[in-house]
């Protein structure tokens, strides 16, 4: 029996196995240094890595503390990093919490995430006034919030967003039109409609194939149109989708189509190919958010473009626009180095810190005081944070089969399926069963 | 009888027809791969405005770069030392159990067998947060044996099916005639079974192989000391949360598409042998 080549390979396997065990200690043998303190912050943002690591060393050389920034991306990947983390209570000092704010309660109610009210508040409220409001409110619980979570600060912000409109310079003045002058009313946007037609170019586009972009948009029209507080009402279930206002929110939709505004297979777009479509000049508006200033930036550095709100269809209530924090770090509860967490989250949210990633990653920064060493692009989308608004911070959330019949109910008016009236009728159908469905529980 | 020319004409049509249907498929296979290549040779913003698959400008510096900044070195080693440990336990182990199964009596047999194959229907994301609970509780968290023995188990159920399957057909003379020849059962396993197994191995190997190659959710849920990640963990960091640097990301992928198509080639033999013997319809 030739039992040589299988020891040989035995051995060989137990030992690259063996020779793999042996990693984990690696550094450790120097006690001095395993007494170092240092931090760990999880996060998925690949585009600010690079940013994040210089500011780690900068905070190494002031206090001597090692902050070590573990990207985890895609950000799916890294959701499911942290919830995995989160059950087998291995959660990093400073980490981050994705998806939408029932989640974010979630992690908040099993004592997961520090309330960092307390310190936001110390020194009457230095933290929390350095900050805009609107991106505190993202990571905010209120008081007999929905979610039965303690009232309380459970996150720091490091930068914001605001969806805008956007226009192609160049196509402006290939259209006649002033590219310093964009359409504020509705009826001047529908008469650029005509020309875009005349001239055979191709008008608005969105990642309106990912739904939620739709949601934004038509809520930015209804706040508009009917106020906040109907639409909130509306979410309560106090006022119907078939209310005349919602009826005209549908009919937007509809007015665009018909006036030459979109861009044909608009409803099927993801953002990606919006974004490479306007880069390049092939739509003469676009519906983004602000980190599109650094997409624009890698895909065309040529392009001429202006940031505009979105044209007013009322003048009875202002005009919103989706925003707030972009990002948040959360400080877990039950790290040892809770304080030093907190201390340096208190750092990098400083005007100096916040002023070097907004130069670095174009984003918009958190800080009041960063926010005047910014691109003039993102000094427009900067302008709209104070008329920000955002489901997160509205207290009441819609049942997530209205949004989806909600949504999709606008992607058949564009192609022109349905009228808005059989769109308003068909969500409100959805809404009064989810409703009794509720009432029921 | 019809005439000859009808024949002809209906051969020439009918290889025509089937040639044209291959040919689509073989360049809606080879497009994607010519495409990244072609798309690692540009800029990022030549990407999105030169739509030709030859570049205007080749930017070979973009392979330079992508290794660079992705920190290709370590993790190329990683992977390699991953694939080859992983490959080499599933064998070993699948080989053995399937061995057993096809060929041995003892109870429990029909349960055991089926709960492994039951094991190949749960979606692989399904078992991430049990497996880390499981490994955080044997301390191997964060270790290589950790995430080897997870990526063992992982393609464990498939192997064990391919190899069980290829052993029942194999004539039973064979082994008795080893028998005869005063070869024990782990004897005959080793020169009787494996040695004829070799198509059905190269299927093993190739598949496990491509699996460990390209994964990183479980290496990113298993690991956190960035000095263990695999090569895909890299290819990760050019996609940003709204920027992905196609260039480099495409030019790491052909990078680390490489090796597998080598080994693929390598054992092609095999695998055609494999797949025709009945390996994969059983």
């Amino acid at each position: 029996m030739k039992f040589g080549r299988f020891a040989i390979l035995i051995v060989f396997f137990t030992g690259i196995i063996l020779s793999g065990c042996g990693q984990k200690n690696e550094g450790a043998s120097n006690p001095s240094e395993a007494k170092k303190i240092s931090l760990t912050v999880w996060h998925w943002m690949t585009d600010r890595e690079s940013a994040l690591q210089e500011l780690s060393k900068k905070y190494e050389e002031k206090t001597g503390i090692k902050v070590n920034f573990e990207l985890y991306a895609p950000s799916d990947a890294y959701a499911q990093k942290v919830r995995a983390a989160a059950q087998g209570n291995n959660l990093p000092d400073i980490f981050s919490v994705l998806g939408e704010k029932r989640d974010f309660a979630a992690y908040v109610k099993v004592g997961h995430i520090s309330n960092l009210a307390p310190f936001m508040e110390a020194n009457n409220q230095e933290w929390e006034k350095g900050f805009f409001s609107k991106a505190l409110a993202t990571s905010e619980f209120i008081e007999g919030n929905s979610y039965g979570v303690a009232p309380g600060i459970y996150g720091v912000p490091i930068d914001m967003t605001s969806i805008m409109m956007l226009y192609n310079k160049d196509l402006f003045k290939e259209l006649g039109l002033d590219p310093e002058r964009p359409p504020v009313k509705w009826e001047d946007f529908l008469a650029i409609g005509q020309k875009i037609k005349e001239a055979k170019k191709q008008g608005l586009v969105s990642g309106w194939g990912e739904i939620w972009m739709i949601d934004c948009i038509a809520n930015n029209f209804a706040f508009n149109l009917m106020g906040k507080d109907k639409v909130l009402l509306t979410i309560r279930g106090e006022v119907p989708y078939t209310d005349p206002d919602w009826i005209r929110v549908f009919t937007l939709f509809k007015q665009m189509q018909d006036a030459g505004l979109l861009y044909n297979g608009l409803v099927s777009m993801v953002n990606k190919t919006a974004e490479q479509l306007f880069a390049n000049g092939k739509a003469v508006f676009a519906f983004n958010g602000s980190w599109c200033v650094n997409v624009y930036q890698g895909m065309n550095p040529d392009l001429k473009y202006g940031v505009m709100f979105l044209p007013r269809i009322s003048d009875k209530f202002p005009v919103s626009v989706w925003g707030g924090a972009g990002s948040s770090f959360m400080v877990y509860d039950k790290s040892k180095n809770k304080e030093g967490a907190i201390k340096f989250l208190q750092w990098l949210s400083d005007k100096e810190q916040q002023m070097f990633l907004a130069e670095e990653t174009r984003n918009l920064p958190a800080n009041k005081g960063a926010a005047g060493r910014i691109s003039p692009a993102l000094a427009e989308f900067s302008k709209a944070i104070e008329y920000s608004t955002h489901p997160r911070v509205w207290g009441v959330s819609e049942f997530s089969q209205v949004i989806e019949a909600f949504d999709k109910g606008i992607q058949s008016i564009i192609i022109g399926e349905k009228t808005p009236e059989q769109v308003a009728q068909e969500v409100q159908k959805i809404k009064e069963r989810e409703l009794a469905k509720k009432k029921n529980k | 009888m019809k005439n000859p020319l009808y024949y002809k004409i209906k051969s020439i049509t009918l290889n025509t027809l089937i040639h044209i249907f291959l040919l689509t498929i073989a360049v809606s296979c080879l497009f994607p791969l010519v495409w990244m290549i072609s798309s690692s040779l540009k800029t990022q913003s030549t990407i999105f405005s030169d739509t030709s698959l030859i570049p205007q400008q080749m930017h070979w510096e973009n392979y330079a770069l992508a290794w660079k900044e992705g920190g290709f070195g370590r993790y190329f080693i990683n992977s390699i030392f991953y694939t080859t440990a992983v490959v080499i336990g599933i064998i070993v182990v699948a080989s053995l159990a399937a061995y057993a199964f096809s060929r041995f009596s003892f109870p429990g047999r029909n349960i055991m067998f089926y709960t492994f194959m039951a094991a190949m229907m749960i979606p692989i994301p399904g078992s991430f947060v049990p497996l880390y609970l499981l490994m955080n509780k044997l301390g191997l968290r964060d270790t290589r044996i950790g995430y080897i023995l997870c990526m063992i188990n992982v393609g464990l159920s498939t192997s064990i099916f391919l190899l069980k399957t290829f052993f029942d057909k194999m004539p039973r003379e064979l082994e008795d005639a080893a028998r005869i020849d005063g070869c024990s059962k782990f004897g005959i396993w080793w020169n009787v079974a494996l040695p004829l197994a070799k198509p059905v191995l190269a299927v093993v190997v190739v598949f496990n192989a491509l699996n460990v190659w390209n994964e990183y959710l479980l290496a990113y849920l298993i690991l956190d000391n960035r000095k263990l990640y695999p090569l895909q963990v890299a290819l990760m960091t050019f996609q940003g949360e709204y920027i992905t640097k196609y260039h480099l990301l495409m030019a790491g992928l052909t990078i680390a598409a490489l090796p597998i198509i080598f080994v693929y080639v390598l054992m092609q033999k095999y695998i055609v042998k494999g797949v025709t013997q009945g390996a994969i319809v059983g």
